[in-house]
């Protein structure tokens, strides 16, 4: 018996107007929005490629170790077509440093050459999704027992020997049949455009991970259909079914995802990036200072002059055409001042995951208050499923300082900080000394510093001082003299494979709510309907 | 006869299911809205109290040291908090928050880190203006989607106009009631969360304050115009309420969901401007040309001997280098303000985004507000490099060689921080907020008159049996 209801039902919503409307407004709404998450990240990918050859450019073309500063790209991940999640907010781009861990990415791609543009929003399909699914769910179940019962077939029906519960099941049925394919067919329109698309390919595990989202889809579409009955069973007119209906359909869909973040970020406060920076910078300067008061207790070399040097940050130093003794104050340095930093990247580590952690804090409170909502539960999955979420970030982020950890044992273990290297690509066979140096500089004019000293010291004009020792040119005082470093033995970042459920696993808790809230929901409506008075 | 319909409309709207659904919505809305941003807003200040504090005290050391290093040493400054935020946010921690400067050129604009958690998806935050955008928006349609559609399944239509009644008279009237009804339900609101702030010291009464809320009524009243005149023609296009529904449901999702959210599309597509990473390159190439063309010896540099005559090459270099990425920066800035301003004005075809962008003005807030501050950051900027100049010219120590960057060629006499000229943001005026409003008001009014007149249209050749 429950299967004749079921067809009438579905035969019925197949010909109606509203079918029509919204299976139009699914045509024009999932192409939207397809479309316009496959153009930002074809400029994701673009702007990804430009960064991992800038990164791989900057690995390859370094002389010296202490140059030698690996930056992860994080590639865009192909889901985020489908949802979003926060990938649009973070960076993609982190640098592997001595003197810092690493905190969050740097360079969001979506407002690189427009800032200005960060305050345009923009959908993706799951949000979309949370739009149209509700919509129909309620617009094929809000009257399924008032509008019956003002035409007065309910009492039709049930004067026949049919059971509440087989009428209920017959309507469920009904409903489900005729979202079923507009559901399918949504995601199928987005799999046909992903695929004519040329240059998109997705992996089968990408479309694995695409027909689990499809499946958590229907469970949510279930959920609103069985709020829909339960608001029929409830109320005696369509119109105040309807109002009902479409007033908890604003209030789930669009009212709950803003209030939630809007309240976790006023009373789940963050701290204060400023003081961050702060406490950092102390953190900083303290070191510096150490390493001022070492630089003292060594030896000074007999000529504090560099040919040719490029400094930089995070302790860069490339030096060529210095005096013997000059290269072994260098060496000393970074002996004494490379392991202070990295105790310093490790001290300052304290407040920067205290700060992450209030970030991760109030973006887990804005979660838990937007699971008041089916969609907000719906929207968690989704990026969950499609990795790019919270979760996915963050753990990326910690593979990367792994990384650094791995990185900087490669580093200790070649004794690096020990060695000219670190610093200069000069042989130390070819190192001289002040007087010699001099010597050739100036084609044998000075003998010694000293005489040269004496002879520049009358000089007014800086430029002949300089003039001088330009005369002969000596090998190995210029970068160019020497080949980039070998660095093949580099340890690489590597991304770490994702499981194909690793997702849904992730939020497996936020799947068995959707499950229990749509089982706890049917219940209800099924009383409610058993309690119906049908004429 | 119109009083009659109205009074009739109104009251049908007033004892009507969702007139209660809307303002228990809509009040409970404003009370969280309201309530949450007198918390948060303290927080948000004492940071901001503390960042200005310290920006003070380090321009204090640069003059203290000597007015060279006050002129070339760069300084940011941070938009402060706005006291009406509560109305309407514009978007403001999305926006660039914060310029870059020194006495020899505003250099650039960022957002500052800190401004956003990233790990939270974008939202909206729950002030005036969201409220009636996205709620109200919805409200005013559910009160006019079945105006005519509902009347003629419940055959009370034919009815109506059996009487002495003109069909213009019957339109204007269900129209005008459901705008009131609107109306009513935001002025209930607003005067709640008014009621809530000023008790709880979020907002302080003011001319200005009453101004903006003034204001803000009537914005709001214009999108509640323009999108009953929606309903009507979503009521008037079809013969039964629930294809008129979703008539009206597809114009609310246009309007709120795909226009909106297809701007940063639009700008990338149709309006596009250089990559970052070409800017940087020309940059780099002007500076190549100019450090070859510069005489040798121009980088020379000796920080223990600051007037040595080898850094007047090296003063010529920098200034000449500073005007060469400035005016490539500059244009690149102004084609960022071109792409975003167009994008805007055709975003504003949706009558809720052109209803943000009217409640920015009134607020003072958003683009226009960082705007002026850009403009007058240029105009302080002027003024702060001429009080350099002729503190300069007083030292007779100084061999005046302009020098943007570094500390090098010009004084090196402390200046009296008192005497500094300092920059605060002047709150915008009333033209300045009137400017940029007079078009998306133009386009609302214009796109009402029209849809109104279309759904007169189609109300004249509407079977009413």
């Amino acid at each position: 018996m429950v299967f004749p209801i079921a067809k009438k039902e579905f035969l019925t919503n197949l010909l109606s107007a509203r079918f029509v409307i919204g299976f139009v407004l699914c045509l024009v709404l999932i192409p939207f929005s397809i479309l316009i998450n496959i153009d930002e990240y074809r400029e994701r990918m673009s702007l990804h490629m430009i960064d991992a050859d800038a990164a791989e450019k900057a690995v390859k073309e370094v002389r010296v170790y202490s140059a030698l500063r690996p930056t992860v790209v994080l590639p865009p991940e192909p889901l985020s077509i489908f949802s979003k999640g926060i990938s649009a907010q973070v960076g993609n781009k982190v640098g592997v440093r001595l003197g810092e861990k690493p905190l969050l990415a740097e360079g969001r791609a979506a407002t690189r050459d427009n800032p200005f543009l960060a305050s345009f929003f923009s959908v993706d399909f799951v949000d979309i999704a949370a739009i149209i699914f509700s919509l129909l769910a309620f617009l094929f179940s809000y009257d399924a027992f008032t509008r019956e019962k003002e035409d007065g077939t309910l009492r039709l029906q049930m004067a026949n020997s049919l059971g509440r519960s087989q009428l209920l099941a017959g309507k469920v049925l009904g409903v489900l049949a005729t979202l079923l394919p507009v559901l399918f067919f949504c995601f199928l329109l987005g799999a046909v455009i992903i695929l004519a698309s040329g240059n998109l390919a997705f992996t089968a595990h990408e479309w694995g991970r695409l027909a689990l989202l499809a499946g958590v889809s229907l469970l949510y579409l279930a959920v609103f259909v069985f709020i829909g009955l339960l608001v029929s069973a409830r109320t005696k007119t369509p119109v105040t079914g309807l109002v009902l209906c479409l007033f908890l359909w604003v209030f789930f869909v669009f009212i709950i995802p803003h209030l939630s973040s809007y309240l976790a970020e006023s009373f789940v406060p963050v701290q204060s990036r400023e003081n961050l920076d702060r406490v950092l910078d102390d953190l900083d300067q303290a070191t510096l200072r150490k390493i001022a008061e070492g630089e003292k207790a060594l030896p000074a070399p007999d000529w504090f002059m560099s040919w040719y040097m490029n400094g930089g940050d995070d302790g860069r130093r490339e030096l060529y055409g210095c005096t013997a003794s000059y290269f072994e104050w260098e060496r000393r340095r970074a002996m004494m001042a490379e392991p202070l930093r990295i105790d310093n990247a490790d001290q300052k580590w304290g407040a920067q995951s205290a700060y992450l952690d209030s970030l991760s804090r109030q973006s887990r409170a804005a979660d838990r208050l937007a699971m008041l909502s089916p969609a907000g539960i719906f929207r968690i999955i989704a990026s969950a499923v499609c990795g790019t979420d919270r979760r996915a970030h963050v753990s990326a982020l910690a593979d990367i300082r792994r990384y650094r950890e791995t990185f900087l044992r490669y580093l200790q273990e070649k004794d690096i900080f020990d060695k000219f290297t670190y610093f200069t690509p000069a042989p130390p066979s070819s190192f001289k000394n002040a007087d010699r140096l001099v010597e050739a500089r100036t084609g044998g004019r000075f003998k010694t510093l000293r005489e040269y000293d004496a002879w520049a010291e009358k000089q007014t004009d800086w430029g002949v001082r300089w003039e001088v020792l330009r005369k002969v040119k000596i090998p190995g005082d210029q970068p160019e003299d020497f080949p980039f470093l070998d660095i093949s033995d580099m340890p690489r970042s590597a991304k770490r494979p994702v499981s194909l459920t690793e997702g849904l696993q992730a939020s497996l808790l936020q799947v068995g709510l959707l499950a229990v809230l749509g089982v706890f929901l049917f219940y209800l409506g099924y009383i409610a309907f058993i309690r119906f008075d049908v004429r | 006869m119109l009083r009659t319909i109205l009074k009739r409309e109104i009251l049908h709207n007033l004892y009507s299911l969702r007139f209660a659904l809307s303002l228990a919505l809509v009040l409970g809305v404003f009370i969280a809205g309201s309530s949450s941003f007198v918390r948060k807003s303290t927080t948000i200040r004492a940071t901001y109290r503390e960042t200005q504090a310290q920006a003070r005290e380090a321009m204090r050391k640069d003059a203290a040291a000597n007015a060279t290093q006050l002129a070339v040493n760069r300084r940011t400054f941070a938009l402060s908090p706005r006291d009406n935020a509560f109305i309407v946010d514009a978007k403001e921690k999305y926006l660039p928050n914060a310029v870059v400067f020194s006495a020899w050129n505003v250099f650039s604009f960022e957002n500052r880190s800190g401004s956003v958690n990233p790990f939270l998806t974008k939202y909206d935050e729950l002030n005036w203006a969201f409220i009636v955008g996205l709620i109200l928006s919805f409200v005013a349609f559910l009160f006019t989607f079945d105006a005519v559609s509902g009347e003629k399944e419940a055959r009370t239509l034919a009815l109506a106009l059996s009487n002495q009644v003109s069909r213009a008279a019957l339109l204007m009237g269900k129209y005008l009631s459901a705008v009131i009804s609107v109306l009513t339900i935001l002025v209930l609101g607003l005067t709640v969360s008014l009621l809530d702030l000023l008790l709880s010291g979020g907002a302080e009464w003011s001319a200005t304050l009453a101004a903006e809320t003034a204001g803000f009524l009537l914005a709001a009243a214009l999108l509640a115009a323009t999108l009953a005149a929606f309903g009507l023609l979503a009521s008037v296009a079809a013969r039964n309420s629930n294809i008129s529904l979703l008539l009206a449901l597809s114009f609310w999702l246009l309007f709120v969901v795909v226009i909106p959210n297809s701007s940063a599309f639009i700008a990338k597509n149709l309006y596009p401007i250089d990559k970052v990473e070409a800017v940087q390159s020309r940059v780099n190439k002007a500076f190549a040309d100019l450090d070859k063309a510069a005489p040798p010896g121009s980088w020379m540099m000796n920080m223990s001997f600051p007037f040595t005559p080898q850094h007047e090459l090296r003063a010529n270099l920098q200034r000449k280098r500073l005007e060469a990425e400035k005016s490539i920066r500059d244009a690149y800035y102004r084609a960022m303000f071109r792409q975003f301003e167009r994008t805007r004005l055709l975003t504003a075809v949706s009558p809720v985004a052109a209803f943000e962008f009217l409640a920015e003005a009134v607020g003072g807030a958003g683009y226009p507000r960082f705007r002026k501050v850009w403009d007058d950051l240029h105009v302080y900027q002027g003024q702060s490099l001429e009080f350099f100049k002729a503190f300069d010219a007083r030292d007779p120590k100084s061999p005046h060689w302009y020098n943007p960057r570094e500390d090098v060629s010009t004084t090196r006499l402390p200046v009296s921080f008192e005497t500094v000229p300092q920059f605060t943001e002047k709150p915008m005026s009333f033209s300045e907020r009137a400017r940029p409003a007079v078009v998306y008001l133009i386009m609302a009014v214009l796109l009402t008159c029209l849809v109104y007149l279309l759904s007169f249209f189609l109300f004249v050749r509407y079977d009413v049996r």
